[in-house]
Parts: C-alpha cells; sequence; structure tokens
C-alpha cells in the first residue's frame, strides 16, 4: 500500500516538475528534504503493553513502512533503521476513537426551495442525508486531528456533521499528511437525534424526538420497498421502473446489515429509544456517545448492542460544594447531586463489571480533557485493562479492524502510544506518537512542582502578550474574527476579546477571564451570549513572538483553530 | 436433551425480555367503599391478589399479604386523568397539520417527578397526550402510573386501545396558517385537511389491498406500494381501532367532526376541552364517546369565551359520558376538587361526580372494563382517603396501582426525584409549567396580541 502510495506521490512531483516548467528531474531526489531518511524505526527497551493485559519489559518493537515488523526482547536491528532509545518509557497500542468528528467540517445549510412547505421539506433541508460521505467533508490538516493524535488517538471513525442521519462514517488514520490517511470509507450510517429546525414560524417537519422516530421508521420501511421494487424490476418485464430515490439507496447497505446504524445516544432514554428501533426494524447497531448506562445495562446486552462510551465527563461543580450553613433539605440536594455526578463517573466501570465490550467516542468531549477524563474513569473503578482494551481491541472489534490494528502484534499497523509513564500514572505524558508508520515527537513537560505552577502574569521566560490581536477564527458556521485586547493588570493579565454578534449584525465583546501564560502559551476563556443561553469558550494556543496559533473550543460543538497577530505596538513606529 | 434446553432457554428467555410490570396483593380493611358503579360499602374489605380485585366483602381473609386498616377511610377507584401531558419529553410534533405517525410511546420520560405527584392526587391513570398544534396530531398513549423503574415501557398500559390527538379551531390555524403559511388558515381548512386526510387514507387502504391480493395470486409480481405510516393510522381509525380524542371548544366545529366522522363511519371520538359542548349535548350523546371537560377553566383565548361551570352537569344530564380532565401538572394533584365544582354548580350525585374522574374517563379511554371503579376481577388501582374525596378537607393517604403501593402519605419523603442532575443543585424550573400543556413545544409566532389572550395555551 505505502509503496503505491510513494509511487504515487514520486509521479504528482514530476507532474509538479513539468507544469513548473522545470527542465530536469531535480524532483525526484526530494530537493525540499520532505521525504523522511527512512521508514523504519526500532523503538528499544521500553515497557511495551501490546494487549490489554499483556506486557513486555526491556522489549524492542521495529517498525517498517507503517507495519509492525516484530516485538520482542532480542530483535535484531537492520541498519537502516533510526533508533529510539525508549529505556524508560511505556508504549501502549495506538488508541482508537470509535466515533470522532475530528477534522469533519459541517456541510453548507441546505438551499430551501422558494414556497417550501415546512412540513414537506426536502430531505436535505430535513437533515436526512444518507448518501453523503464523512470523507468529502475531511480535512485531513485540520488542527483538531493533531490535537487528538497528541493524545494518543492513531485511528478514528470520523461521523459526518448535519442532521438527523447525516451520512456515512469513515475510517482514518491521524497519521502523515501526505497521505489520505483512509483505511475504509462508507464503514456506518450516521445517526442521531438531532431537528434542523430553521424557517420561521415552528420549522420543518421532523422538529422534536416525535417526528425524528416516525421519520426513521418511514425511511427505513421505504427503503425496503424500494429495494423489494429494484429487485423485482431487475428480475420482471412488464414492470414499472423503479422511481430512483438517493435516500432509500443510501440505506441499502443498512437494510442488507452490511454496515450498522452508528447511532448517538446519550443518556439512557435516548439508548432506549435506539434500541426499540433497532428491535422494530433489525438493524445491526453502535451507540455512540452514550453517557448513562445504569439503567439500560440489561437492554443493551439483549439487543447485542456495541457502545462508545463518551469521553466527556459533567463539569465537577459539586464534590467540593460548601454544606455549612445550608438548610437541611439544601444538604439533602447536594448529597443528591454529589451521589449522580459520582455515579457518571462510574459508568465505564459499570460497562466493564457488566461484560460489555465498549469502546469510547471522543464525539463532543475536548481532546485536552481526554487522558484526565479516563483516568477519572479509571480511579472510579474501570480497570487497567478496562481502560487500554476500551482505547484498542474493543474499539477495534466494533470497527471490524481488529485484523490489523489494536494491539502491538507482527504485521499489524505502526500505531503506537509512547508515554513517560504507565497510563493511569498521574505524571505520564505522551512522549511520541506513532500514527500509520510515523513519528510525531511532543515536548515533554518536567514534573510540576509546587514552585513554578502556573505562572499567572510574568514569570521568567513567559512571553509578551499585552497589545492588540486580530484573530481569525475557521468554524463550520464560517470564518470569524474580532481583536482581543490585552493589558496588564497588577501581576496578571485583563482583556477584552470583540467577535461577531451571535443575534447577527456588528461586533460583540466579553470579558477575558482567566488570562493564563505559562511558557509559551497563552489561555483564556470568556463567555459568549446567544439565544438567552451563555456559551463558555476557552481559548489555548503557543505565542510565537507576535503570533499566535490555538484552538477554541465550545463545550458541546467542538474545537475550531484560532489565529491571531499582535498589532504592532504603537511605540515601535 | 439439546431440545428441552432450547425449549427452557425459549421460556426463560421470553419472560425475561418481557418484563413484567409489578403485580400487588393487598387487603384493606373495614373502608367505605366508594365503587362508583356498585354503590357505597361500608366497613367493607377488598381483597387483592396479583394486581387484581379479587373480593370484595366482609370479613375477609388473607394469609402472608399486607394488611391495611382503613377503619374511618374511603376507598375509591385510582383516579383517571382523560387528558394530560405528565411524563412527556415533547408533546407537540407542530411542523405538520397531519402527524398521526408520530407516537407518544416514543417519547415518555418514566423519571418526570409529575408522576409522583399526580400519585399523590390519586391519580393511577393519565392519558398522554399529543398536543394540539395540528388538525391530526399524533398517537396518545395511556399510561400507569408505575412510578420508579426509570423503564418507560413500564409505565404503558398496554391493554389499553390506541387512542389519537385531533384538534379544531385557534391552535392549528395560527400554528399552520399564520405560523407557516399552509393550510389549515381557517375554521374550514382544519376541516378540509381532515377531510383530505381520511380520503387519502381511503386511496391507501385501497393500494395495500390491491397489493396483498396481488401477491396471491400465482405468477404475479406486484409492486408494494409506499409505506405510510400516516396513512396507515388513518386508515386504522377508519377501521375502528384507534379512538379520537378531539381538542374543542365551539360548538359548531364540534358538530362539524361529528358530521365528518358519521361521513367516514367513525364512531369511536371523545371530545377534549369542549367548553360550548353544553349547546350540542344530545348530539355528543348520541354520537360520540363522551366529552372530557374543564370544571371552570376558560376566557384564556377568543374561542374559550362562551362557557359555563355547569357544562360537566348539563353534558352529564343529557346522558354525554362526561369526565374532568387536567390538561396540566398542577391540577392532576387534585383532580377530585375539580369534579367537586361541577357538583357544587350542577349538584350532581356524590356518585355522578366521582364517576367523572373514574368510570367515564376509563369508557372514554376503551379501559371501564378493566379500570374505573371497584369491582371483583378488575385491576386494583385504588385510593385511600382520610374523608370523603369530596370533601375539600379529604387527602389521599395510599395510592396503588396493580395492588403495589406507589405513594403514602406516612412514607412521603421530601425527595422523591428518580435521577438528579450531575451537576446542578437547583434544576431549572418552568414559571409556565404549571399551566395546561397542549401547546408545550409551540412559540407564539405573533406576540403583540396582548398576553391575555396568549397566556393560557390549551
Amino acid at each position: 500500500m505505502l509503496n503505491a502510495q510513494f509511487r504515487k506521490k514520486v509521479k504528482l512531483l514530476v507532474m509538479a516538475a513539468f507544469i513548473l516548467g522545470l527542465q530536469d528531474l531535480v524532483a525526484q531526489s526530494d530537493p525540499k528534504g520532505e521525504r523522511r531518511v527512512t521508514g523504519t524505526y526500532a523503538i528499544q527497551n521500553a515497557t511495551v503493553t501490546t494487549a490489554p493485559g499483556k506486557t513486555l519489559s526491556k522489549a524492542t518493537i521495529l517498525i517498517k513502512n507503517g507495519i509492525i515488523e516484530s516485538v520482542g526482547t532480542n530483535i535484531s536491528i537492520p541498519k537502516d533503521a533510526q533508533l529510539i532509545l525508549a529505556d524508560s518509557l511505556y508504549i501502549y497500542p495506538g488508541f482508537i476513537d470509535g466515533a470522532s468528528s475530528a477534522g469533519v467540517g459541517k456541510p453548507a445549510d441546505a438551499e430551501r426551495p422558494a414556497n417550501m412547505d415546512p412540513s414537506k421539506p426536502t430531505d436535505e433541508v430535513a437533515g436526512i442525508t444518507p448518501w453523503r460521505n464523512v470523507l468529502d467533508y475531511f480535512d485531513k490538516n485540520n488542527s483538531q486531528i493533531g490535537d487528538w493524535r497528541k493524545n494518543g488517538v492513531t485511528i478514528a471513525q470520523i461521523v459526518p456533521e448535519g442532521g438527523m442521519l447525516p451520512g456515512k462514517s469513515a475510517i482514518v488514520t491521524f497519521g502523515h499528511s501526505s497521505s489520505s490517511n483512509v483505511i475504509a470509507a462508507q464503514v456506518g450510517m450516521s445517526a442521531r437525534f438531532r431537528a434542523l429546525g430553521g424557517g420561521r414560524g415552528y420549522g420543518v417537519y421532523p422538529g422534536t424526538p416525535l417526528g425524528i422516530m416516525a421519520k426513521y421508521r418511514d425511511v427505513y420501511k421505504n427503503a425496503e420497498i424500494s429495494a423489494k421494487h429494484n429487485r423485482l424490476f431487475a428480475s420482471t418485464s412488464g414492470l414499472a421502473r423503479p422511481e430512483i430515490n438517493k435516500t432509500s439507496e443510501a440505506m441499502y447497505p443498512v437494510l442488507d446489515k452490511n454496515i450498522p446504524m452508528v447511532f448517538e445516544a446519550s443518556s439512557d432514554i435516548e439508548v432506549r429509544r435506539v434500541l426499540s428501533l433497532q428491535k422494530e426494524l433489525g438493524f445491526r447497531v453502535v451507540l455512540a456517545g452514550v453517557t448513562e448506562v445504569d439503567n439500560v445495562i440489561s437492554e443493551i446486552k439483549a439487543a447485542n448492542a456495541a457502545v462508545l462510551l463518551s469521553m466527556k465527563l459533567p463539569e465537577d461543580k459539586i464534590t467540593k460544594a460548601k454544606t455549612e450553613g445550608l438548610s437541611e433539605e439544601m444538604m439533602q440536594r447536594t448529597k443528591r447531586i454529589q451521589e449522580s455526578y459520582e455515579n457518571m463517573l462510574k459508568q465505564a466501570a459499570k460497562l466493564e463489571a457488566a461484560g460489555i465490550p465498549f469502546g469510547f467516542a471522543g464525539l463532543g468531549s475536548k481532546s485536552a480533557d481526554m487522558l484526565k477524563n479516563l483516568r477519572i474513569m479509571t480511579a472510579n473503578g474501570l480497570s487497567e485493562n478496562g481502560l487500554v482494551a476500551a482505547l484498542t481491541t474493543n474499539p477495534a472489534n466494533i470497527l471490524g479492524i481488529g485484523k490489523f490494528a489494536g494491539t502491538i502484534e507482527k504485521g499489524k499497523l505502526a500505531n503506537l502510544v509512547i508515554m513517560t509513564g504507565p497510563i493511569l500514572s498521574e505524571d505520564a505524558q505522551v512522549k511520541h506518537v506513532v500514527a500509520d508508520g510515523y513519528i510525531f515527537d511532543y515536548e515533554v513537560k518536567p514534573k510540576k512542582n509546587g514552585n513554578e505552577a502556573k505562572t499567572n502574569g510574568s514569570g521568567n521566560g513567559t512571553v509578551s502578550i499585552e497589545g492588540v490581536w486580530d484573530y481569525v477564527s475557521d468554524t463550520p458556521a464560517g470564518s470569524s474574527g474580532g481583536t482581543m485586547d490585552i493589558k496588564r493588570d497588577g501581576n496578571g493579565y485583563k482583556g477584552t476579546i470583540t467577535y461577531d454578534s451571535p443575534s447577527g449584525g456588528g461586533k460583540a465583546s466579553s470579558e477575558m477571564k482567566n488570562i493564563t501564560v505559562s511558557g509559551n502559551t497563552l489561555s483564556f476563556s470568556f463567555g459568549v451570549a446567544a439565544n438567552g443561553m451563555s456559551l463558555d469558550v476557552e481559548v489555548s494556543g503557543e505565542v510565537n513572538v507576535s503570533q499566535f496559533t490555538g484552538n477554541l473550543s465550545l463545550t458541546d460543538y467542538g474545537s475550531f483553530p484560532l489565529k491571531a497577530t499582535k498589532k504592532p505596538n504603537q511605540s515601535n513606529f | 436433551m439439546k431440545k428441552i434446553i432450547i425449549a427452557a432457554l425459549m421460556v426463560f428467555g421470553f419472560g425475561r425480555v418481557e418484563s413484567q410490570t409489578p403485580k400487588g396483593s393487598v387487603l384493606i380493611k373495614n373502608a367505605t367503599v366508594l365503587t362508583v358503579t356498585k354503590g357505597t360499602l361500608e366497613n367493607t374489605d377488598v381483597l387483592v391478589e396479583n394486581g387484581l380485585i379479587k373480593k370484595i366483602g366482609k370479613n375477609l381473609q388473607a394469609s402472608n399479604i399486607q394488611v391495611i386498616d382503613a377503619t374511618g377511610k374511603y376507598l375509591m377507584p385510582g383516579i383517571i386523568d382523560a387528558h394530560s401531558h405528565v411524563a412527556l419529553d415533547a408533546v407537540n410534533e407542530a411542523t405538520a397539520p397531519i402527524t398521526s405517525e408520530v407516537r407518544m410511546s416514543d417519547v415518555i420520560d418514566p423519571y418526570d417527578i409529575g408522576l409522583y405527584r399526580a400519585l399523590a392526587g390519586g391519580v393511577t391513570i393519565s392519558h398522554a397526550l399529543h398536543g394540539s398544534a395540528n388538525a391530526i396530531g399524533g398517537q396518545s398513549v395511556t399510561l400507569k402510573h408505575r412510578y420508579g423503574s426509570g423503564n418507560p415501557s413500564d409505565l404503558v398500559m398496554t391493554d389499553a386501545p390506541r387512542t389519537i390527538k385531533f384538534a379544531l379551531g385557534e391552535n392549528p390555524t395560527r400554528v399552520h396558517g399564520r405560523g407557516n403559511g399552509i393550510q389549515p388558515r381557517t375554521r374550514m381548512g382544519v376541516e378540509a385537511v381532515i377531510r383530505n386526510g381520511f380520503n387519502e387514507a381511503l386511496q391507501y387502504k385501497k393500494a395495500w389491498e390491491d397489493y396483498n391480493a396481488a401477491l396471491k395470486q400465482k405468477g404475479a409480481n406486484p409492486i408494494p406500494p409506499a409505506y405510510s405510516e400516516r396513512l396507515q393510522s388513518l386508515v386504522d381509525i377508519l377501521d375502528g381501532k384507534v379512538i379520537i380524542h378531539c381538542h374543542s371548544y365551539r360548538a359548531d366545529e364540534i358538530y362539524m367532526l361529528i358530521k365528518v366522522c358519521r361521513e367516514f363511519g367513525i364512531s369511536k371520538i371523545v371530545f377534549q376541552h369542549v367548553n360550548e359542548g353544553f349547546k350540542v349535548a344530545p348530539e355528543l350523546a348520541e354520537y360520540t364517546m363522551g366529552a372530557s371537560v374543564f370544571a371552570d377553566w376558560w376566557a384564556y383565548k377568543f374561542e374559550v369565551y362562551y362557557s359555563t361551570a355547569y357544562n360537566a352537569a348539563i353534558l352529564m344530564e343529557n346522558n354525554v359520558i362526561t369526565s374532568i380532565n387536567s390538561d396540566s401538572g398542577e391540577l392532576i394533584r387534585h383532580l377530585y376538587h375539580e369534579a367537586g365544582k361541577a357538583q357544587r354548580y350542577g349538584q350532581l350525585t356524590d356518585e355522578q361526580t366521582l364517576a367523572l374522574i373514574t368510570i367515564n374517563p376509563a369508557k372514554q379511554l376503551g379501559i371501564a372494563d378493566k379500570v374505573g371503579s371497584i369491582e371483583e376481577g378488575k385491576q386494583a388501582d385504588l385510593v385511600i382517603f382520610d374523608g370523603h374525596p369530596l370533601s375539600v378537607y379529604a387527602i389521599p393517604q395510599m395510592t396503588f396501582v396493580d395492588g403495589v403501593k406507589y405513594f403514602d402519605v406516612n412514607e412521603d419523603s421530601d425527595d422523591r426525584r428518580l435521577k438528579v442532575s450531575a451537576t446542578e443543585a437547583l434544576e431549572p424550573i418552568y414559571l409556565k409549567e404549571h399551566e395546561h400543556r397542549c401547546m408545550h413545544g409551540v412559540d407564539f409566532f405573533f406576540t403583540n396580541f396582548g398576553r391575555n389572550l396568549f397566556t393560557h395555551e390549551h
């Protein structure tokens, strides 16, 4: 596979050379030095967890052109191998995200026909686009991919953006940008309880879970009828031709059980709704982004449904809540919330205890919280083997890629997470990630000790952030931008950020909160009032003199790249 | 051997898949039993076994079951609310004038604390209706208040017939006509939408009948028609398999729908709200399964001005099957007071008054052979009151569904929520929630008509 890709690349370069009018074919000699010196790596003397529960000490992993050549303690290293000394490091199979939206863009809103009757919208307007392929909306160079890879994710099933039936998912690797990184296309039919609404008045049909449930039955049963008509027409003469309907046609692989419905369901009530549809209609199902399971475990088992647990955990607003001075009633209420919160942390442990081989879904959660949240789950009962399985072998099996992914074995794809400590240790950081045979290196921060914990303000060696910055952020809704005006405030900073007003027209501004500079990392948050709701936005990234590159993340909507440039200081003129 | 194992697996397997709702046994001693259908029985015992009323009489004995001494207390059938939106995640699929394909059973919220509050008011069954935004709304579901399991299907009264919501007048015309610029814009349009729906359903029925007939012919290869649960549900109405519950106020439109139903051969129809029902009481008595009304609630919009507190009594005296409903998470907690108001105005007897909230709504939901009165063989949905339930001082003491006690005033802890937020100490409470929820989920498109017209939203 790689050879073919390599040839393709060369061919492209040759073509480029012709187009650029170069006389000699220097492109083949890689004058820009883009091609790596070797595709062979030997990672030596590490503690290697080859599969959940199987660990080798002082083992070496030999990788060649994207494939694991050998793993063991007694391996001869070829001459062309680049050595990576991993004496104190811990290696795990590359993590697999069972359902992710990393790098997936939102399709443009469907055009509404003039005088459209909102009770009979086109399928596109209603959010029913099962014919779409997520790869058509996937940007392999999107910074979100790097964000997840940094946490060890090397393979993900990506699901499309859109409405209730947004399209088909794909499996991609988070490898080098020279490859398409596609492992398999059209592997699942993405589905969710989402009404697109919009329009004046009361929105378009279906507008609530009521209509959405009915619409799933309608789409599925009419696809069955359409398939039947097609079969009859193919085998019999004298029949009316089938009316080609792309929604129905796109559903055929689901009817044939060739691909599952990858159904986003968070609460137990939503899980039950999916399972009742599944029971009624008979499709294969993967439950994605599940957050609550305790009340539906026996039903999940009975339906033999695959589960991708959400990596998102509720914000802890309660365990440290003060209870003194509260009335008895408020005390009891607070206690119940604490129990409820703690229970949400135990969902992974409960699935493991029930023997359900679940994976994880990064969908809707923040990459920066990934390892932290997984450690919270293990602190609440999930075993280390259970965690590793949920990150590797379980999702590999759910996605049907266990043959070549999920463990560190000869012949499997070279996807590894190389950490500075055992995965459960709080201090363990990701030092390297091998994705698709390419090595990605990360800066390992020294262990924090009390003295230089948070540098709030102008600590030694921190960058200067004061001034007015122009920023641009690319969100699915389009590109938007504004200014960040940061001033010194005592030992810290204060600032104001402007942005396109959500209510349309002009700019709105908010106070920047928690402005923190640590090393060359700048982070802050701000609140946006939209439709009576308050959205929390967090921004974090790296400052390089007058350039800032980072991400803007919206709790429930994912994270988007943000770039800013500091305006020249006026005193410099 | 293998066969036996398989057979055993099937037996056990089925037992587990079809989860049984809990059934209780209890002996209630020495109560004043308000049977509703068979008079009042003083100092009487009621024996419940496995969810059913086994025996009613004096000096009943039973071993190994709980005995409750109800001396000086009143026992009545569980109250039935023929119009409620409790325990629903969504109420209105307000995006199309006909949504007969949607099912309220899909959106049951088993965690709704409203269920427990209803139990505390003696209500054991509620009819969870679709809202009134559409001329033909969704398929409703009859719930038994088996609060506690968190499994929505445990709440469904599986032996109740199917029902569906219709709506006339201002709501559907406002939502679709004024809101979206589609039919119906007027009361005439509502009638047209319903007629067109039924006519289309007849064509749909014929298409499938032709197809199924052709399938039986040798060598035939008929093409299946398109599937539409929307039209199939209307076919089921025409075939008498579904009871219509129609939101209505004005006499003219009530009479209109009676005529439409007669034309299409439909006899299973109940009118809801029916504030002008007293004007067409003889017609309601002759052609319908009755009227489910408010005791004294009106004037929340233009079409509800011509109303009277004598409505229930006039309907009843004209032999209309009449019930009093809540349409509200608040009123559902004291429907016995609402019934009492009808008695206050219309001088109904105690038995007639209790029928308004027990056997009559049971008749309107097609479940009167199972619940709605205290009779041997019926399901043991029962409430014990400390006084006569039509006294304003009476307070429900215990509420049973299928012989299982779900409410006991003496064991009524402060926090009966099944599930709480993991983050919020104070979960949002919507100030309008106590109001009628028929138009739940439907924002008003016109906001400048003056508060009084729209603050109540049935």
